[in-house]
């Protein structure tokens, strides 16, 4: 029993993708450009050669956000989203009907058809692999080069994550909305 | 702030986007896998990518081979199959993580195209037909041909034992070498070329000239840093990448330069982007150089106790009025740019000018090295915390061999406009075109090339094509069906990274530590490791080639006379296979075990890694990092007062070259109306050409654009995704058009790896351009390396 998040030292990010590939190798994620769970969303640098704007120019990795209030559970007429004891949304496939309510719930555009079981997908915190073994990180946060991202428990005040959102000023991705996002940029 | 990251917009308008529909290659694949493997044990995966499992899993330490940082990582082996590649923590180089390639590594063990077995040529040479044949047959025909080629025992006895006709070349690796063993001491040739001289030879060399060290560098502690034409982002080097954006835009390196022609990753990460024309760089550190002696910023007490030459050096900089107004117009960065640097790097507390670490891009690069080397002693942060690093290397015993002295063995011959040839490793492009034009002092006939790739890696490919049709013997060694290999006779098919052990290496500096890989599956198919390769090859030839040795050789015969025919031939080292005596794993422990013990070897063997005290030293600190040494016990400063800054390189004077790095008007940046100048460079997903037709890599980058301006692109009526022609003097290739802002109106950039013409690649041929056909082989005059960024293109679309 626990309550996971992710927080995302973001300013660390190189978009080289390393988390894309060890997530695609751990949970055996189809390929293909529209087959992924997690990704990095790239802002173009703006401004007119030679004078660029840098600051414009931005690395956000980027995933299912694991909504404490998820549209996406809300919506789902068959119960196959669900929150599991951990707090992780999670997808029952033998549920899903792939009506696509989900995926045009999501204000994150985080799911996607998996062509195999014609079901939706997404990140799970990689919790059928590696937390199921014991492990204590997601395959993102182990392989990445930079150490952009922190995965672990909220409701544990002594762990890394706790720690570094009560020390760190931090946003999440569309607050506004009320999802309760439980990934965490820091600033 | 609030960022809006849609997967539509992200898939619709990025580079991202999968032009040829991502869905049907990977579905393709899915379904084409099985058809195509036909082994049993080790078992193949079904599918491309593997679901981990919760049971049982072997862990087996490795070192990863998809490109030259040998980061540490554990192979998770279940039932046979390598199901996912994890980061070993262990390893202070590689700082507890994988790469996107690193992670992709599973894909080069499966990849479908892998060669499986040895191949013969049967068809023309480059035709792509072979013939599968077993191993020993591969060896004979080696040794004795067949009616398409000449073997070596014939070609060395026309040649009268003069080994010098053969020539051969390798990529980096733990392999290497083995195979510099093999056919440079025991088969005796000294015509060697190798991704040095296409690769970071100036670098290297300038930095060693001037301070004596290619040094590492301390991101956790410097605070000022300009990182010019070296693109850590996307050309991941470790521990630099990891350690360098960990501090960038403010958070301990208050102000991070990037100068670069291209807006890269890296210029992203930079507080201030400068965008300098292609190989103007020297004018930029002279005019920085100019400002700190103007205005007496530098150190001048560290100057004075270590420099060399150093007040002509003075002299030389301020009678020569290297002034940023005069800097301005030929690199193209404002002056008071340049003014602001030199006071806010001078002013610092620990600046750093990175060595950077990449091909050479222009004639004068080997000065430019000089010339930042100097920049950075004037501020006096070296060989210190904070600042370059001489460090503490781990030695590791040299290795003997008992190589044989080949009497009629002549020199190599690749000097021609070259003040400085190397002997080692020679210049790749002086050595081919000497051999095309006919200047060769003696016939060279054969090539041996193992993991190396000169048909996408050298410049102009034309003539490496024919080059390589001269020859009468090629043999390859590789993992698959390289653009090279084509060329070849005999193909030797090798185990890939993660199926060997390979040679134990130390590395030093900062946090010094020996590493092992070690094999976590079988080699599959009928591949070998290299070093059983070498032996086995070296057993087939000894004695035959020793017969022919023994014919010309003058001394040979007297020692044969005096001592006997089978006592010369094991100790003078005729016996070409003992090298190879022990294999890798049983030779690494006697090693480890008589320089550090054998608890070291427990540790190393389980490991993977070990460096004294490790047990004592190591920690983790938090979920994502760990402490390989106490601060304490960092080599942060090992030189005392054996520190040299040579300014003035005198011995560079005998031969016609600048002894202190000056600049000359031929280096001026231009390009003709009508044309662009073509820049390449890397993306954090691709290794050169050997990471082209891995699915999941390809799956990441579809293919490499040509990166156009795009106000110039809108002119010349081009849109992104639009086919273009892009055409040298030396040739032609098509790819499609990204146009960006990034670049510059006159320039066009494109990755480098691409457009591969084997078709034993499936993904890989065919598609996007190989930059090596456009570029022309301009050489720097110091050593002979390659100038990657000296070629004017035309651009059209199709």
């Amino acid at each position: 029993m626990a309550r996971y998040g992710m927080a995302l030292d973001y300013k660390n990010c190189i978009n080289c993708k390393a988390c894309e590939v060890a997530c695609k190798e751990e949970n055996g994620v189809l390929l293909g450009a529209d087959k992924h769970r997690i990704w990095v969303g790239v802002n173009e640098v703006e401004g007119e050669w030679p004078l660029l704007d840098i600051v414009s120019s931005t690395f956000l990795p980027s995933q299912c956000q694991h909504c404490d209030n998820a549209p996406c559970q809300e919506v789902c007429p068959t119960h196959a989203t669900y929150y599991d004891e951990n707090g992780v949304v999670r997808v029952d496939s033998n549920k899903c009907i792939l009506c696509s309510y989900c995926m045009n719930a999501c204000p994150y555009d985080a799911r996607y058809v998996d062509d195999r079981t014609m079901t939706v997908d997404k990140c799970t915190f990689c919790s059928d692999t590696r937390l199921a073994r014991g492990e204590t990180t997601t395959a993102c946060q182990n392989t990445c080069p930079t150490k952009v991202r922190t995965f672990g428990d909220l409701d544990d005040p002594e762990s890394e994550i706790s720690i570094l959102l009560k020390t760190r000023e931090h946003f999440s991705l569309k607050s506004h909305l009320g999802t309760k996002p439980k990934l965490f940029y820091l600033t | 702030m609030e960022v809006e990251v849609s997967r539509r917009r992200f898939l619709g308008g990025t580079v991202a986007m999968t032009i040829f529909g991502g869905a049907a290659v990977s579905t393709g694949l899915l379904s084409g896998g099985e058809e195509k493997h036909n082994s049993s044990s080790p078992r193949i995966p079904k599918t491309v990518t593997t679901k981990t499992g919760t049971g049982e899993a072997e862990k087996v330490p490795f070192l990863c081979g998809m490109c030259v940082n040998k980061c540490a990582g554990y192979a998770r082996v279940e039932d046979g199959i390598i199901t996912k590649l994890d980061p070993n923590p262990h390893f202070p180089k590689s700082r507890n993580m994988l790469c996107p390639r690193g992670n992709a590594g599973i894909q080069t063990t499966y990849d479908p195209d892998r060669l499986k077995y040895p191949l013969i040529r049967v068809g023309e040479r480059g035709s792509g037909k072979f013939k599968r044949i077993s191993w020993e047959e591969a060896y004979d025909a080696i040794l004795n041909g067949t009616d398409k080629f000449k073997g070596l025992k014939q070609i060395l006895d026309e040649e009268k034992d003069n080994r010098a006709t053969i020539g051969y070349c390798n990529g980096e690796g733990l392999s290497k070498e083995g195979f510099e063993t093999l056919v440079g001491q025991k088969l005796g040739s000294p015509n060697y070329v190798d991704e040095v001289s296409i690769c970071l030879e100036t670098a290297g060399a300038g930095f060693f000239a001037t301070l004596g060290v290619y040094p590492e560098i301390d991101f956790e502690h410097a605070d000022y840093l300009i990182i010019s034409g070296a693109n850590r982002a996307e050309a991941i080097i470790t521990p630099d990448t990891q350690d360098m954006f960990k501090h960038t835009k403010r958070r301990g390196i208050k102000k991070t330069v990037c100068i670069d022609p291209r807006f890269t990753n890296t210029a992203a990460k930079a507080d201030k982007w400068l965008p300098v024309n292609p190989g103007t760089d020297l004018a930029f550190v002279l005019a920085l150089t100019w400002v700190v002696f103007n205005e007496n910023l530098q150190n001048e007490a560290f100057m004075k106790k270590y420099g060399v030459g150093y007040e002509e050096y003075k002299q030389h900089i301020l009678s020569h009025k290297y002034t940023p107004e005069w800097a301005e117009p030929i690199c193209g960065i404002k002056a008071k740019d340049i003014y602001t640097i030199a006071r806010e790097f001078m002013q610092a507390e620990a600046p750093v000018y990175y060595p950077g670490r990449r091909s050479v891009f222009s004639p004068n690069d080997y000065q430019l090295r000089r010339a930042m080397a100097i920049f950075q002693a004037l501020s006096g942060n070296i060989d210190k915390k904070g600042g370059y690093i001489y460090g503490n290397p781990i030695m590791l015993p040299p290795e003997y061999v008992n190589a044989p002295i080949y009497d009629q063995a002549k020199e190599r011959f690749d000097t021609e406009g070259i003040a400085f040839p190397t002997l080692k490793s020679g210049s790749w492009i002086v050595f081919r075109n000497m051999v095309l034009e006919g200047k060769n002092p003696y016939p060279l006939r054969v090539m041996f090339m193992r993991k190396h790739n000169p048909m996408m890696s050298v410049p102009n490919s034309a003539k490496t094509a024919e080059f390589l049709k001269k020859m009468d013997l090629n043999v390859m060694i590789d993992i698959l069906p390289s653009d090279t290999a084509m060329y070849a006779d005999v193909i030797l098919p090798e185990a890939s990274y993660l199926e060997r052990t390979s040679p134990v290496k130390a590395y030093g500096f900062l946090e010094p530590a020996v590493v092992m890989r070690k094999a976590a599956i079988k080699p599959l198919y009928e591949t070998k490791e290299p070093e059983v390769i070498y032996k086995e090859l070296a057993e087939k030839l000894a004695k035959p080639l020793f017969e022919i040795s023994k014919k010309y050789d003058k001394d040979l015969q007297e020692q044969i006379k005096l001592r006997g025919e089978k006592k010369v031939f094991e100790e003078d080292g005729w016996n070409l296979a003992d090298a190879w005596e022990l294999p890798v794993y049983e030779k690494n422990k006697e090693i480890i075990e008589k320089a550090f013990g054998p608890k070291a070897w427990e540790i190393l063997d389980e490991k993977g890694v070990y460096y004294p005290h490790m047990e004592e030293y190591f920690k983790q600190l938090n979920p994502n990092e760990y402490q390989y040494y106490p601060k304490s016990k960092k080599f942060y400063s090992t030189m005392g007062d054996k520190k040299r800054v040579v300014c003035k390189f005198d011995r560079l004077a005998t031969r016609g070259i600048d002894p202190m790095p000056t600049w000359h008007d031929e280096w001026k940046f231009s390009v003709p109306e009508g044309k662009f100048r073509l820049i390449t460079g890397r993306h954090a997903q691709f290794t050169q050409s050997g990471t082209t037709n891995n699915a999941m890599l390809r799956d990441l980058i579809p293919t490499n654009y040509l990166w156009i301006n795009k106000r110039t692109a809108k002119k010349m009526g081009i849109e992104f995704g639009d086919k273009v022609e892009i055409k040298s003097e030396v040739g032609k290739g098509q790819l499609l058009a990204y146009p960006t802002e990034k670049i510059a109106p006159n320039q066009v950039f494109m990755l480098h790896g691409f457009g591969s013409q084997s078709e034993g690649l499936e993904l890989a041929y065919g598609n996007g351009c190989n930059d090596a056909a456009i570029i022309k082989d301009d050489f720097e005059p110091v050593f002979g390396a390659a100038v990657m960024h000296s070629t004017n293109v035309e651009i059209r679309k199709v």
